[in-house]
């Protein structure tokens, strides 16, 4: 239909066959935006989804899992400073908690295995411990400076947090 | 921002004044331990008063409320904790107000704030020294 109004209007040469022919075109071509746009959607439903990108804070997330787990373990094998070692792994599962829940993402498993304190003296331990803290903390004060303002304060004291377990390790 | 900071400025006021009846009441390595506390919540609040200035910032009150008189060594630490905390729970908030350079500084800050509070706690022997989210009201 669409062809022979074009022919039609060819043939009479008048004004109307611009306008139908301009009709047409828009026509046809609201036709073809509509095909390229199912076969579009069939394209993607063939490909497999693509895994989000992680959260900027997944890292930080996993540092508190482990952590917990290292304390968990040193307390463990070193009961008697148990009364330091229990709150410090306690606030690295409340970090990681709470950086699951701001992620959206799901609540962390604990730390299957930890094994660090499992060999040498106490003192090798806690210091095992102190340098593993002490990295943490540097990662989260980066990480502090880098997230948005409405992330910053909850980053800014887990930082805070792993500082004052480097002091507590002393 | 600015609120923010101000709120930082007036709690390293009260933290400079407390740190005076503070250290009457202590000796030796805790007395050290507060005229340290003392100086680092000075430069803290020389660092704000720079960053404040022009903005018609507080001046210093003549004196500042304690959580308690501070009279016995028990008391002096109990203090020492409470400025420290409070001081730290202005830093954090003052957190989601800053970017870059600013941001440091008062994670700097709220880190001073809560290290200087797990010491007092030892010094006390209060337990547990450390909380889980430091400048952060208890839930």
């Amino acid at each position: 239909m669409v062809l022979t109004d074009l022919v039609r209007g060819g043939d009479e040469k008048d004004e109307t066959p611009i306008r139908v022919r301009r009709r047409a075109v828009l026509a046809l071509g609201a036709v073809l935006v509509a095909g390229a746009g199912a076969s579009g959607c069939g394209l993607l439903d063939d490909e497999p989804d693509e895994p989000p990108p992680p959260d900027p804070l997944q890292p930080l997330a996993d540092d508190a899992v482990r952590l917990a787990g290292l304390h968990r373990a040193a307390a463990v094998a070193f009961p008697d400073r148990a009364a330091v070692l229990t709150p410090i792994a306690e606030a690295h599962e409340a970090h990681a908690k709470e950086l699951a829940r701001i992620m959206a993402t799901a609540a962390p498993s604990p730390a299957a295995s930890a094994s660090a304190s499992g060999a040498g003296t106490e003192e090798d331990a806690v210091e095992a411990l102190r340098v593993a803290e002490k990295a943490a903390y540097e990662s989260a004060v980066q990480a502090c400076l880098r997230t948005p303002n409405h992330r910053a304060a909850l980053v800014g004291s887990i930082a805070a947090a792993r500082a004052t377990h480097l002091e507590a390790l002393k | 921002m600015t609120g923010e900071l101000t709120a930082a400025l007036e709690a390293e006021y009260a933290a400079i004044f407390a740190y005076g009846p503070i250290g009457v009441k202590l000796t030796g390595a805790e007395q050290t331990a507060a005229r340290a506390a003392e100086a680092a919540h000075r430069t803290l609040r020389d660092a704000l008063v720079l960053a404040l200035t022009g903005t018609g910032l507080p001046p210093a009150k003549a004196a500042y409320a304690l959580p308690e008189a501070v009279v016995d060594r028990a008391s002096a630490l109990r203090v020492a904790i409470t400025v420290e905390e409070k001081a730290a729970a202005v830093w954090r908030a003052a957190l989601p107000a800053t970017v870059d350079t600013q941001r440091r500084q008062a994670l700097d800050a709220l880190t001073g704030c809560a290290v200087r509070a797990t010491r007092w706690r030892r010094f006390a022997k209060a337990k547990p020294i450390t909380v889980p989210f430091p400048g952060k009201a208890p839930a």
